[in-house]
């Protein structure tokens, strides 16, 4: 369900004279971009552009050093450590490296990341869920395989599964095909296009200039820290270098 | 009509019991694990606590037990005998103890015969001898003055100390810094135990703390994985506090049973001997302290472990 205000879909992301700097250097020079809900876009750039930044911004790891940043109606900007919490529940995280708890077995990963978000949550209950949202990556049968029993690829779908499993309103990724072939990796992609479709926005930092090519989706542009072009979808083929570091 | 919707209980009771068993295994269960996981490297913080815990357990039934002493001693001091001439006027001797009795300072006053001296030196170790040497009673009559504070002392004696009644040899029993020397002797043991504790308590704090900082060092990821799907703070630090309760309660039970036992062994092998040095020790009090050592142990764990994540751990 789309977040209306006033008539207007409200965006989950919002950025705005977003500058971020490391010593005296501009990691985030003046950014300006809004996500809505259902909205699938992409971050491209060359490396050091400031992709993971922006997307750590996001998800409250570090503070801007000036401007506004708003992620699903939490002004993240000025969020109090002790609540970042509170907005990290309304966002799903895929990394490059999948992240998951080596100890757990897929399905008591996905498990933890709707329990962690809510006590209220019983064992049988959020063993339901998390087997339908492994189910829904294809992993319905690998729920009690360990993270080391599985192949990247599913490693990264059951991060996909835990990262959706709460239902958040936004779902980020930073190069969550990085590790993976090209085939695995359009899998993946998949994924994030029927995510999208279910009405959570998608914001994917990748490199991979082969997938925003032919996916056709909005392309926003980091160069030197700079949101150097801001492209809708279906208008993102000439830019595709950019992506390549 | 379509047919009636009823609406169910809100189960109350289960929620309490899921959200009480989400919390046992994220926060404890998850703790005791991973303490059994790293005791290797928790077994330095557990040997330095119990050691001071022991020490502390011992240090405090032996400040107790001076401090009883202490308050005997000041008792004991606070009763100043003003020995009266063989020769005084019974009207002297009245007129002292009426000013005596009628002193702000004084909360009583008892008339000692010369028999009843007698009769007291006979119970204390060499004066039996001492009476047995002269034909005559040595002894003098006396009047014993109980004096509200012993800082008082010193003041009543030297308003008595030229009165008619008052024998001028040997006027008072006031010995000028006795009860000031056994102070300054307490005083000293006192700062030595504390300074001693203190100095263990830093070195058990300080492996504690360097053993939780090893276990969030070796649990970096875990932690930051935590961070990243939205589990709340305490969820995050909650099990680190109960790893270092875990370490300072079992290092407590450990100290106190150690503590508990010797003062037992003491009490049960030399009651009268152990009294008369310990005084104020008793089953009661040893378990008392043990019990107390338990709960200092607990804090120390998880107070250690909390200074412990303020400083290595990042939010």
């Amino acid at each position: 369900m789309r977040p209306i205000v006033n008539g207007l879909v409200r965006p989950i992301v919002e950025f705005t004279a977003v500058t971020r700097l490391y010593g005296a250097r501009r990691a985030l020079d003046d950014v300006h971009f809004a996500l809505h809900p259902g909205e699938l876009a992409f971050l491209v750039g060359p490396s050091g552009a400031g992709k993971t930044t922006l997307l750590k911004l996001v998800n409250r790891e570090i503070r801007p050093s000036s401007g506004e940043v708003c992620v699903a109606g939490i002004a993240a900007h000025r969020l109090k450590a002790s609540r970042v919490a509170d907005l990290r529940r309304k966002v799903g995280v895929v990394f490059q490296d999948y992240k998951l708890l080596p100890r757990l077995t897929a399905l008591e990963n996905v498990a933890f990341g709707l329990q962690v978000g809510d006590l209220r949550i019983s064992d049988e209950e959020a063993r339901d869920r998390s087997l339908d949202a492994l189910e829904a990556v294809g992993l319905g049968d690998r729920g009690d395989a360990f993270p080391h029993q599985l192949s990247g690829g599913q490693q990264q779908r059951v991060a996909v599964a835990r990262a959706v499993v709460a239902q958040p309103q936004l779902l980020i990724a930073d190069e969550p095909t990085g590790n993976l072939d090209l085939e695995t990796a359009w899998e993946i992609m998949d994924l994030f296009e029927d995510i999208a479709a279910w009405g959570t926005a998608v914001l994917v930092a990748t490199h991979n200039v082969e997938i925003v090519t032919r996916l056709q989706r909005r392309v926003l542009t980091l160069v030197q820290g700079r949101l150097v072009r801001d492209q809708p979808a279906g208008q993102t083929g000439r830019m595709a270098w950019l992506a390549s570091s | 009509m379509a047919g009636v919707l009823v609406k169910g209980r809100f189960p109350r009771r289960r929620l309490i019991q899921t959200v009480a068993a989400n919390l046992a295994r994220y926060l404890f269960n998850g703790a005791a694990r991973s303490w059994a996981r790293n005791v290797g490297s928790t077994a330095p913080a557990l040997g330095s606590m119990t050691l001071l815990l022991v020490m502390s357990g011992l240090v405090g039934l032996t400040g107790f037990a001076l401090h009883n002493l202490e308050q005997i001693e000041a008792g004991q001091a606070s009763l100043l005998h003003v020995y009266l001439r063989d020769n005084a006027e019974a009207a002297d001797i009245l007129s002292l103890e009426n000013r005596l009795t009628s002193d702000p300072r004084v909360a009583g006053v008892t008339y000692t015969t010369k028999a009843e001296a007698l009769q007291r030196a006979q119970h204390i170790p060499g004066l039996p001898q001492l009476a047995d040497a002269s034909e005559s009673n040595p002894f003098p009559a006396s009047l014993d003055v109980q004096v509200k504070s012993i800082d008082q002392v010193a003041a009543v004696d030297a308003s008595v100390r030229n009165d008619l009644a008052v024998d001028q040899l040997y006027p008072t029993s006031y010995d000028r810094g006795a009860y000031q020397r056994i102070q300054a002797v307490l005083l000293g043991a006192a700062v030595a135990g504390i300074a001693f504790l203190g100095l263990l308590a830093f070195v058990a704090v300080t492996v504690t703390m360097n053993s939780i900082k090893i276990a969030i060092h070796s649990r970096r990821d875990e932690i930051t994985i935590m961070q990243l799907v939205g589990a709340p703070r305490w969820m995050v630090r909650g099990p680190f506090v109960v790893e270092g309760a875990i370490t300072g309660a079992l290092a407590g039970t450990v100290a106190g049973a150690v503590t508990f036992g010797l003062a037992f062994t003491g009490i049960s092998a030399a009651s009268g001997t152990f009294t008369q040095f310990a005084p104020g020790i008793t089953t009661t009090v040893a378990a008392i302290a043990a019990a107390s050592v338990v709960l200092v142990g607990l804090g120390l764990g998880s107070g250690s472990s909390l200074i412990s994540l303020r400083r290595h751990m990042e939010t």
